[in-house]
């Protein structure tokens, strides 16, 4: 196992862990903020996936087809969130936990046999515009192109966010909330309002990582299964409400995995969950601080 | 009051007796794998509903008892007595192993440190091909002539399911049952009272995983086969909606919540294969208007019991 | 002759006539039509190929039901397994249960394959497997009521084996899906390239989840690895995503895929498909290029909008050869039905095929090729085709019988 080997699975670790840091910082942000465990954020991603398959579709193969794709579908699933936020969600704040698990849930089987309506069972391929097809090589691997865009995508992101938090009223609002929702509202904030952009925010962040990953994998149902379960360990790896947290997650994630197939094929996919098991079992709140 | 109650389990037992003679065969299959099920989902709520611990991954329990014993018969040529015995001990084992990890931890991050151990277990038997067969699983297990006709099958799984739930019932009754209830409720009063909660937490997934291992072998007589998905968490999600569904804060509800969910994934599925958002508004619906499960509902209305009814957790400023 | 006498020679004729017609069967006419039960995966990337199936099951039914077996028709009904087992094998016992199906046809997952076909054997329910390729299904766990109409692993595993020790390869890389199918047809092409050059080398194996969607990690740790030839054991769910990953990455390594020429995997992916990998199949829409198969391929376009993959060649055989069991069986009985289809030979669009009696598969040829871009078409091809015979790839019965012996 040489070193360019390892540079070069590292890469790629790195260009998957991305897609994960962004639909994680949307969960970990709900979480945070709303302290909802949303199941079905993982649709949402798959949502996203399948509504930038269809608008790249509609314009038949345009190269500013993927671009639009990428700017819609975010939106779609924010509405799609944002609505359901208002109309349903925000009614079950006080009740416990396991009935947002519940709710959350049940969206997520309406969400998904709709995606199965709409769209029907077979799967999609969402070709990039030519100009991104093909691979680089970087140090040694053949990296697909369309995967340089995820490389700078994920720390646009994570910059984007940061200033979202800490310049702006409405992210400092919204970690306020995260840490205690009585002052901020005592304080003569519409504490709802917080919420329901945090959670926009949020789905905004899903439908983007799907959109994203629409180019490089079959679009298809049941995309959100592996996802789902990777980005809740992530989050609480990470910390409950910390970005920071989730971009370190992710990138255990990604890299442990891809690089542990250099060591350790046959159980490489199992690094993951064994990562978080040892963290968890050290630092039960997660590597960075937790917003509760 | 108590009248009521034993009547309604005589009829059910009664029931469930004749059920062989009157049903026919799909439908007796059928009812064994609610009962099975159902099963499952009781063990889970002795430690969601009555211990207050969120089990996301109660399916490693069951995966494993039935992986033993799939194990036990066709790779290690174990009589089947031995398999049938040996799934549940092998399931309380790894009860205690993470039980005694997870304890330490409390809430979501309890459930979550449950996931990633359980998903590891699955991992290990998607993986290890040889002995466990993988991404097939394992089928057509050789059970005694006997077991191998459907109303055998049956009989087992009724008498056993049966025998558990009385065993699970009493425990929910007697002090240590108790106990865990205090613990749910107010955790530092309880330790403040003298009870070792850590012990008596990890005593209660211990039981459960127990009885989750015996719904994994008496899954392993009615099918006669075993798959890894009994070992991922999507199942195990689907065994906490049908104790929420149900009514987590009574007895029978998981078992009403496991009717309601085969009976709607086998039914509703035979006219649409859109049940899965039959299922998902029922449960939106649920959560608005029917918020202590079924049986929790209507065990309220016929107020047949002196439980405590859920309070919801502190009612903060409500929103939207 | 004398009038009389031709009066009666012709009226013994007759006589003879009719005793010897009466004496041969006399009408036999089914008091119900015949149920067919298919369980398939209607969901997900593998759906293309249940489709496939089904659709060319309807075309053969529209034909036979237009004079009947016996007075019956052929109804069916599908259900969808989702490429799991544990789903279908519920599906098929509510078929046979419930809607007492006839016959059980299915499936592209192997592994439900095999769980259908043990639950088949125990209901005494004949099993018509048309996709599934695990060489267990007809071999080592075969028994009286499975059958298969598709070709199988050890048939295809020894048909690539021996072309790419033909083109002098021998170090490799092998990597599939981690479940039944990926791991008998990758045993079975690496047993039959150690017979053909005993000085093949295996350089490594990688093994990833059925489905995986995301495969550049794998494809570039192989590539890494500098194997002469990688053999790529990907079946329903992984065809898709393998061949596009490799041609998004520019896969340099000469790779076999079993039935990477085949228009069900080649036609979604479009110009997405990558050229130069060799594959095999049992049948092509324009090869061999016969009256027989162009009235075929006509047929399934004009009903279905496409040209037809393997998967459809299978399930318009099925169709046939259920027909024609029950024509010769002359009865509903399903034990009659089984020993009817034994040896049974069915004419098909590219000859006749029989259904081998020892261990109930479809003799079928091997054609293996390399993709590559046509003109004709939107997507790529199969070319430099060269035909095995089904004989020569098949294991003999008496491998059959000592398979199935060893397992018991």
């Amino acid at each position: 196992m040489d070193a360019g080997a390892v540079l070069g699975q590292l890469v790629v670790g790195l260009s998957r862990a991305m897609i994960l840091f962004i639909v994680s910082a949307g969960l970990t942000l709900v979480l945070g903020v709303l302290r909802v465990p949303n199941v079905f954020h993982g649709s949402l991603y798959m949502v996203g996936a399948f509504v930038a398959w269809s608008v790249a579709e509609a314009l038949g193969g345009h190269p500013a087809g993927l671009w639009l794709a990428l700017a819609t579908a975010p939106l779609v699933t924010a509405g799609v969130g944002l609505a359901l936020e208002r109309l349903l969600l925000c009614r079950l704040y006080h009740r416990e936990h396991l009935m947002l698990i519940l709710f959350t849930f049940g969206v997520m089987l309406v969400l998904n046999d709709l995606v199965k309506l709409l769209w029907g069972p077979t799967y999609r391929s969402l070709v990039p515009p030519p100009s991104l097809q093909g691979a680089v090589t970087v140090l040694g691997v053949a990296l697909p192109r369309f995967n340089l865009v995820l490389l700078v995508a994920g720390p646009l992101v994570a910059v984007g966010l940061w200033l979202f938090a800490h310049r702006t009223r409405a992210g400092k609002v919204s970690r306020a909330a995260a840490t205690d929702r009585d002052m901020v509202a005592a304080l003569g904030v519409d504490v709802g309002r917080v919420f329901a952009l945090a959670f926009a925010v949020g789905c905004f962040l899903a439908g983007l990582g799907g959109a994203l990953v629409a180019p490089t994998t079959s679009i298809t149902l049941g995309m959100d299964h592996s996802l789902l379960i990777d980005s809740f360990l992530i989050v609480i790896v990470g910390g409950l409400g910390n970005l920071w947290g989730a971009l370190v997650g992710s990138l255990l994630f990604g890299v442990t995995q891809s690089v542990g197939l250099l060591v350790w094929p046959q159980f490489a996919i199992a690094f993951p969950y064994a990562v978080t098991a040892a963290v968890l079992l050290v630092r039960p709140t997660g590597l960075l601080r937790s917003a509760w | 009051m108590v009248n009521g109650r034993l009547v309604a389990g005589l009829l059910v037992a009664a029931g469930l007796a004749a059920a062989p003679a009157v049903l026919p065969p799909f439908f007796l299959y059928l009812l064994a794998l609610i009962l099975v099920t159902g099963l499952l989902a009781t063990s889970l709520n002795l430690v969601l509903g009555y211990g207050g611990l969120y089990q996301f991954h109660h399916g490693v329990f069951y995966g494993i008892g039935a992986y033993t014993a799939a194990v036990g018969i066709t790779r290690l040529g174990w009589p089947a007595w031995l398999a049938l015995v040996a799934g549940p001990v092998a399931a309380a084992a790894a009860g205690l192993v993470i039980g005694f990890f997870c304890v330490r931890l409390s809430r979501l991050y309890f459930g979550m440190l449950q996931l990633s151990l359980g998903s590891l277990v699955w991992i290990v038997a998607l993986r290890w091909y040889p002995v466990t067969g993988g991404d097939n699983g394992i089928h057509g297990i050789p059970l005694p002539a006997a077991l191998q006709t459907l109303p055998g099958a049956y009989a087992l799984v009724a008498c056993t399911v049966a025998a558990s739930l009385g065993v699970l019932w009493a425990v929910v009754q007697s002090p240590f049952g108790l106990t865990l209830q205090a613990i749910r409720d107010n955790p530092q009063r309880a330790q403040v009272m003298g009870v070792d909660v850590r012990a008596h937490q990890l005593a209660a997934m211990v039981l459960a995983a127990f009885f989750a291992g015996v719904a994994g072998v008496l899954y392993v007589a009615l099918e006669r086969s075993v798959f890894p998905n009994m070992l991922f968490w999507v199942l195990s999600l689907e065994i906490l909606v049908m104790c929420l569904l149900g009514g987590w804060f009574t007895f029978p509800g998981p078992m009403v919540g496991a009717a309601v969910l085969v009976g709607l994934r086998t039914l509703v599925g035979r006219y649409t294969e859109y049940w899965t958002l039959v299922l998902g508004v029922l449960l939106i619906l649920l959560i608005f208007f029917l918020p202590e499960g079924i049986m929790g509902h209507l065990q309220r209305r016929w107020t047949w019991t002196r439980a405590p009814s859920p309070r919801p957790a502190a009612a903060g400023d409500a929103r939207g | 002759m004398t009038d009389r006498r031709w009066r009666v020679l012709v009226a013994a004729v007759v006589a003879v006539s009719a005793v010897a017609g009466a004496g041969a069967a006399p009408a036999v006419r089914f008091d119900r039509n015949i149920k067919v039960g298919v369980v398939d995966t209607y969901s997900g990337p593998p759906a293309v190929f249940g489709n496939d199936a089904l659709n060319g099951f309807k075309l053969a039914l529209q034909e036979i039901n237009r004079d009947g077996v016996h007075g019956a028709r052929i109804e069916f009904v599908t259900r969808d397994e989702k490429f799991s087992p544990e789903i279908g094998l519920s599906m098929a016992r509510e078929l046979v249960l419930q809607e007492r199906v006839d016959v059980l046809v299915g499936t592209i997952n192997s592994a439900t394959a095999l769980a259908i076909s043990a639950f088949a054997r125990e209901q005494r329910v004949p099993f018509i497997v048309w996709i599934s390729k695990s060489e267990d299904i007809t071999g080592a766990k075969g028994h009286r009521y499975v059958f298969s109409t598709g070709e199988n692993t050890a048939m295809a595993g020894k048909a690539l084996a021996e072309a790419m020790a033909r083109r002098g390869f021998t170090r490799f890389w092998l990597g599939a899906e981690d479940y039944e199918y990926g791991h008998r047809i990758t045993n079975s092409f690496w047993k039959f390239m150690k017979r053909a050059k005993p000085e093949a080398t295996l350089l490594g194996q990688t093994w990833w989840r059925t489905g995986e969607p995301d495969l550049v990690p794998y494809l570039t740790q192989i590539q890494q690895a500098r194997p002469q030839a990688v053999f790529f054991g990907t079946g329903g769910a992984g065809m898709a995503n393998v061949l596009r990953t490799m041609k998004v990455i520019g896969f340099n390594v000469p790779t076999a895929i079993h039935t990477a020429i085949d228009v069900t995997v080649l036609r979604p992916l479009g110009a997405a498909a990558p050229e130069g990998v060799f594959g095999t199949t049992d049948y092509l829409f324009y090869y061999p290029d016969t009256p027989a198969n162009r009235k075929f391929v006509q047929d399934f376009q004009a009903a279905y909008g496409g040209p037809p993959g393997f998967p459809a060649f299978h399930g318009y055989i099925t169709a046939y050869f259920i027909a024609e069991a029950f024509r010769k069986a002359r009865s509903l009985d399903r034990d009659r039905f089984v020993e009817a289809l034994e040896g049974l030979r069915i004419p098909t669009p590219v000859g006749e095929v029989e259904m081998r009696g020892c261990d109930h598969q479809a003799v079928l040829p091997m054609i293996f090729g390399v993709t590559r871009r046509d003109p004709r078409f939107p997507f790529l091809v199969g070319a430099n085709l060269v035909t095995i015979p089904g004989r020569d790839v098949m294991p003999t019965c008496e491998d059959i019988r000592r398979a199935r012996e060893r397992a018991q």
